[in-house]
């Protein structure tokens, strides 16, 4: 059957001026995408010891957009080795800030610290559709300039991996899971050296931490509001003791987080998979409450992220059970969300020396979540010069 | 805490479309578009990085809220190829033959069958468009010829579909919901089973066994064109064992099968059908496709650019927080109504969006059953206008042009299935309990 008709002069013009608006469109708003792939620089601290990118754990990575700097310090003494992961969800901003406040104030006096700020680097060069997530957040450094830290997606951007299957099968579990999860680096470990790039991502991850004998592994995330496992530190069940030592030290200084048990049937998760997979390993993972991710949000802004404030939010608190942290006039400032991960992180890092004698791992530099509150996370960033730093497109 | 913008924004949508006779898809982008810079979306992107914070301007949220159903889109195309060909290979009419033959005196019976058939892709894939342009296409010409007429026989097909889409074991929404409250999608196949094959059964002797019944199967089956059974045989079958073989080996063997996805494994039935059956030319049946799906594709791209600028503006947190503060007694009409209300943009969008919290806020009810419950009222979306998806393609499948009217003609079974929905939602402990759960 053809469908071929006769096309009136009318009908050429318009779908002339709609080819036209189109390309129109697409100019306007692919220079807001293009703009995405811009890498912002981050300026790690006098101390650092070495840098790397993950693709010297697995090699074909190297290059491309799912490559990714590993932010190493070293102390005098010997210790355990922590290996913090910020960035899995770029939606998430208090765990990329947090990793990026330990990159460029870390001093570390025992064991090693391994950051990897943008663990799914190629989910910061897209942000989810229908989410409405602002692409930037402009933080003023301790000068006072404006600097940009990207907000992404929570997947792997589709340029990099796609389409997507209708149903993820995670590998070697076989659990089915929605399709889009395939792009999840949290839904993707132990990772597969040939498997699609999000796995390959979990899997030079997975050989950073065996390869360089990492003993405690910290992943930093932030959830909606209303989602049950929130302002909460999961632990593989190896890991239990350190966690409740860490939950205790942290109880300690007035900071209430929930401990809560890796889950054993829930598979790709970096808890689960790597501590399974890892004997020497201590898996956990940090959730703060970011209002900004929410179903009950409203207006989607980077000033939303920064300050924490949400009117649905406020509103939400009187329906009984509804939000899973209280939300007070001050908001949850994405500071105070900051300080609550690098907080949890040093009371981690006791407590592995607490729980394995030797693996001792100390350090200073990096501000507490009383300095945070009280300062905000200006006089922790390095100053540089403003935009117009330099930036390489990815 | 408002929802007039929204409002707006339906209203000036409805304008352009019924009264300005914009396409569809059109007019949802631009109701989009007035709605945004109505709330003070940037018309240009204020400078990265300065301060105060930068923002997007409207024209990047249009676009990328529009390449959400970016695959969709894919499998509609090659749905869409693969009907084409198999109609024109002379496939349709020998499985017209054979279905008419072995089940035209049954009329219950023929009924139930085709229900099962049409919802078959459905159950593996989770996608109600597989299900409508496959075995929905090769069901309507038995029902069409059995007396049924092409409304009721959309919509036979559109409900059918989106059963298929509920029934286990693969059901997208819920799953969509699980990843949202991270859930395993584990003990889903009996609560599903218990949603759907009753449903499906009342359903389909609902819209087709009266007419079934009434029907003349010997005279329906001398007006089926016999010749292509004659030329080619069994060999006609070829491109259906192709999809089928394709849809189902990923899920019976996941660790050694990959799934190919359904377009490819869509394009793939099609191409084979060039080679089991009539001459069939590709590039017009290519064409053809095209052209069939544009108008859909348009529709979700519009669809899609409108829920970003909701969310963007936080009329979508507003229309979730609306229904969750209802009382008690209301909250549940409430659940009841805004899923497949929302379905009417996105089934998986009403998943994702009103599901989640949702199943957060019945948290201490049996979750599977509560999720298993609401994924259905959220699949019920893909009946309700102005997408319409199943009963937009059903209308197609049937050649009724008018796809309202088949909706129209699905709004009994929807509410039987609102209904049950809620009511094995309400009974959910003591089902749970039945079922041997804690």
């Amino acid at each position: 059957m053809r469908f071929v008709k006769p096309i009136s002069m009318k009908e050429h013009a318009r779908a002339l001026a709609l080819l036209a608006a189109a390309a129109l469109l697409t100019v306007l708003a692919g220079k807001d995408f293009l703009r995405q792939h811009l890498v912002e620089d981050l300026w790690p601290s006098p101390a650092l010891s070495a840098r790397q990118w993950l693709s010297h754990w697995h090699a074909p990575l190297k290059g491309g957009r799912g490559d990714s700097e590993v932010f190493v310090f070293r102390g005098q003494e010997e210790g355990g080795r922590v290996l913090v992961l910020g960035g899995t969800h770029p939606n998430e901003p208090a765990g990329y800030l947090a990793a990026v406040l330990l990159v460029e104030n870390l001093r570390v006096e025992a064991g090693e610290i391994w950051v990897l700020p943008r663990a799914n680097a190629s989910a910061f060069t897209a942000t989810d559709p229908q989410e409405g997530t602002p692409q930037v957040l402009a933080l003023p450094d301790s000068l006072g300039q404006p600097r940009a830290f990207r907000v992404g997606g929570r997947a792997t951007n589709p340029l990099d991996q796609w389409p997507d299957p209708e149903i993820t099968v995670h590998r070697p579990s076989l659990q089915s899971l929605s399709g889009v999860e395939v792009r999840n680096l949290n839904r993707s470990y132990p990772g597969r050296p040939e498997g699609f790039f999000t796995e390959q991502v979990a899997w030079a991850i997975h050989r950073i931490i065996e390869q360089e004998g990492i003993d405690l592994l910290v992943d930093l995330h932030e959830a909606a509001i209303e989602y049950p496992v929130v302002n909460a530190l999961v632990a593989h069940e190896r890991a239990g003791d350190l966690a409740a030592a860490a939950v205790f030290g942290l109880s300690m200084n007035g900071v209430e987080i929930a401990l809560e048990p890796s889950p054993a049937n829930l598979h790709g998760l970096s808890h689960r998979e790597l501590g399974d997979a890892l004997p020497g390993l201590q898996a956990t993972l940090l959730e703060t409450a970011n209002p900004g991710q929410g179903r009950l949000r409203g207006r989607t802004n980077a000033e939303q992220l920064l300050l924490g404030k949400d009117p649905c939010y406020d509103a939400a608190q009187l329906i009984p059970g509804m939000n899973k942290v209280k939300v007070g006039p001050e908001g949850l400032p994405l500071a105070m969300r900051v300080g609550r991960h690098l907080d949890a992180v040093r009371e981690l890092c006791a407590a592995l020396e607490l729980t394995r004698p030797g693996k001792a791992v100390r350090y200073t530099g990096p501000p507490t979540l009383a300095e945070l509150d009280a300062r905000g996370m200006s006089p922790w960033l390095r100053p540089v010069s403003g935009l117009d730093q330099p930036r390489k497109a990815r | 805490m408002s929802l007039w913008p929204l409002g707006l924004m339906l209203l000036f949508f409805i304008l352009l479309f019924s009264r300005w006779r914009w396409p569809l898809g059109l007019a949802l982008a631009a109701a989009a578009l007035a709605g945004g810079l109505l709330q003070g979306v940037p018309f240009i992107t204020t400078a990265q990085g300065g301060l105060p914070q930068p923002g997007s301007a409207i024209w990047r949220h249009l676009v990328e809220g529009a390449f959400v159903y970016i695959d969709p889109m894919l499998i509609m195309v090659a749905a869409f190829l693969f009907m084409q060909v198999i109609r024109e290979n002379g496939l349709l009419s020998a499985l017209t033959w054979w279905i008419l033959r072995g089940l035209g005196k049954r009329p219950a019976l023929l009924a139930m069958a085709l229900g099962l058939f049409v919802a078959f892709p459905g159950m593996l894939t989770g996608l109600s468009t597989a299900s409508v342009l496959t075995t929905g296409a090769i069901a309507a010409p038995p029902l069409r010829r059995m007396g049924l007429d092409a409304r009721r026989t959309g919509a036979f097909i559109a409900v059918a579909a989106i059963l298929g889409v509920v029934a286990p074991p693969v059901n997208l929404p819920a799953m969509i919901i699980c990843a949202g409250v991270d859930m395993p999608y584990l003990g889903f196949v009996l609560p599903l089973l218990v949603l759907c094959l009753p449903l499906l059964a009342a359903s389909s002797l609902w819209l087709a066994h009266g007419a079934l019944k009434s029907g003349d199967a010997g005279a329906a089956l001398d007006e089926v064109d016999k010749g292509p059974l004659q030329r080619h045989g069994l060999r006609l079958l070829l491109p259906l064992a192709v999809i089928l073989v394709l849809m189902t080996g990923p899920r019976l063997l996941p660790a050694h099968w990959p799934s190919l996805g359904m377009p490819l494994v869509l394009v793939l039935g099609a191409l084979t059908g060039l080679f089991t059956g009539d001459r069939v030319a590709l590039r017009p049946a290519a064409e053809g496709a095209l052209r069939q799906a544009l108008p859909v594709m348009g529709i979700l791209a519009g669809v899609g650019s409108f829920i970003q600028i909701l969310t963007l503006t936080g009329q979508r947190g507003d229309l979730v927080l609306t229904v969750l503060q209802l009382p008690a007694w209301a909250a549940w009409l409430g659940i009841a109504l805004s899923l497949p209300a929302f379905g009417a943009v996105s089934a998986l969008g009403s998943a994702s969006v009103l599901g989640v919290p949702f199943l957060l806020a019945l948290l201490g009810k049996p979750e599977i059953w509560v999720c298993s419950g609401i994924s259905l009222l959220a699949a019920l979306g893909d009946l309700m206008p102005p997408a319409s998806l199943a009963c937009n393609f059903a209308a197609q499948v049937t050649g009724e042009k008018n796809y309202f009217a088949v909706a129209r003609r699905t709004l009994g079974p929807a509410l039987l299935a609102a209904v049950w929905a809620l009511a094995v939602m309400a009974a959910s402990p003591w089902l749970n309990r039945l079922a041997g759960g804690g």
